[in-house]
């Protein structure tokens, strides 16, 4: 099924479709959605992909199996953000801490993980590319109204789990420090089939 | 005696007018200079570092030298197709294009890691009249390091980094036109190096 490039282009389109429709659905009244933190001038969405989503995903850019196997070990979580504070905001996932419902710490995949795992199993530079464009910066000093979006990883925990996000602000991170939280978010627990070619 | 003062205040009163209409004239010519002038939303002021090198083919495998353009100002575009903001913003960049001097700016499109089949699908839809170069591997966008997709570098004519824009917008709106056209027609010594 991974050879048939009508169906890579089907699913890529279906799942660029839907990305764009939840974009769409996520931008329309953030303050009454679940998934959203608005609060200190920014606002911040953060949605867990299904298995399937994910490998659609990258299926429909080409990207080969050994590294859909891959994704299929992880959750990939969905973030972006703006502010309109006249100060910078800094991004720095590695600040961030994501807990399950036991308030255990998961943890999260950053770029040396995955950098890591492409050596490993030589995966190709455009490949490897696109995957750091589509994920969160590891640091990045956010100017008034820049946007911001991209995947975080994390070990798939089981049952919901929070994200609770730290920002230093000012120039040079004296300025007072915004914290905030985003509860309720549920990783699906199975593979995507279409990895193991056992979609119907 | 009192007929030529009356005419004398007949002829005053135009004459007011007519510097109240000059000075408002020359107020508005001003602000609109002004206004010109201005750097509309999500322009960052970069220091003027020079370019780096960037040289790719494009889909019918002509090649682009970003070293052959110099003398005139140049948009670098870096997009990908599964990007949602360059997907609304590419568009507004044919415009922009049809609405520029091409003497005066020349937009060049890097798309980061996809395929000519990818690429071909897509402008072919949005924007057909424009071309663009195909970074297959990823690695000149990654030289160039954007904030992110889409990411567009203003290069001046002696081939130094001089804006970036943070995230899309409306490259045809009005405020960033003009904006263009102004840093286009100036000399490239006279643009503001500094940084916010």
């Amino acid at each position: 099924m991974l050879d048939n490039p009508m169906m890579k282009r089907c699913i890529g389109m279906g799942a660029l479709g839907l990305a764009l429709l939840s974009a769409v659905a996520v931008a329309a009244d953030p303050a009454s959605e679940s998934g959203v933190y608005t609060g200190h001038d920014l606002v911040v969405h953060a949605q867990a992909r299904t298995p399937d989503q994910t490998t659609a995903f990258y299926l429909g850019r080409g990207f080969p199996a050994a590294m859909l196997k891959e994704f299929n070990q992880s959750c990939f979580v969905t973030v972006s953000m703006r502010h309109t504070r006249p100060d910078v905001v800094w991004l720095e996932p590695a600040r961030w801490r994501l807990r399950d419902a036991n308030g255990r710490i998961i943890e999260r995949r950053d770029r040396h993980y995955w950098n890591r795992v492409w050596k490993a199993i030589n995966a190709p530079h455009a490949s490897r590319a696109t995957f750091g464009w589509t994920q969160l910066p590891e640091s990045r000093d956010l100017q008034p109204d820049e946007p911001v979006g991209g995947n975080i990883t994390i070990v798939p925990p089981t049952g919901p789990f929070s994200l609770e996000f730290r920002f230093a602000t000012g120039k040079n991170k004296t300025g007072p420090e915004i914290v905030g939280r985003i509860e309720g978010l549920v990783c699906q627990a199975q593979e995507s089939d279409m990895v193991t070619g056992n979609a119907p | 005696m009192s007929g030529t003062r009356i005419r004398y205040g007949y002829r005053k009163r135009p004459v007011t007018r007519l510097g109240a209409g000059a000075v408002l004239i020359g107020w508005i010519m001003v602000s609109t200079l002004a206004w010109a002038a201005d750097r509309p939303p999500g322009l960052m002021v970069q220091n003027g570092r020079p370019a780096p090198d960037l040289r790719l083919t494009n889909m019918e495998g002509e090649v682009t030298d970003l070293r052959d353009l110099r003398g005139r100002w140049v948009m670098v575009h870096f997009w990908a197709t599964w990007c949602g903001p360059c997907r609304k913003e590419m568009p507004s960049l044919q415009r922009m294009v049809q609405r520029m001097a091409p003497e005066r700016l020349h937009l060049v499109l890097v798309n980061t890691a996809e395929t000519d089949d990818e690429v071909f699908a897509f402008l072919g839809l949005v924007a057909p009249d424009l071309n663009s170069l195909m970074d297959r591997d990823g690695q000149v966008t990654e030289k160039w390091q954007p904030r992110g997709l889409p990411s567009s570098f203003l290069i001046d004519p002696k081939g130094r980094v001089r804006y970036l824009a943070l995230g899309g917008r409306d490259w045809a709106s009005e405020p960033y036109l003009a904006f263009l056209r102004h840093i286009s027609q100036a000399p490239a010594a006279k643009v503001p190096t500094t940084r916010r």
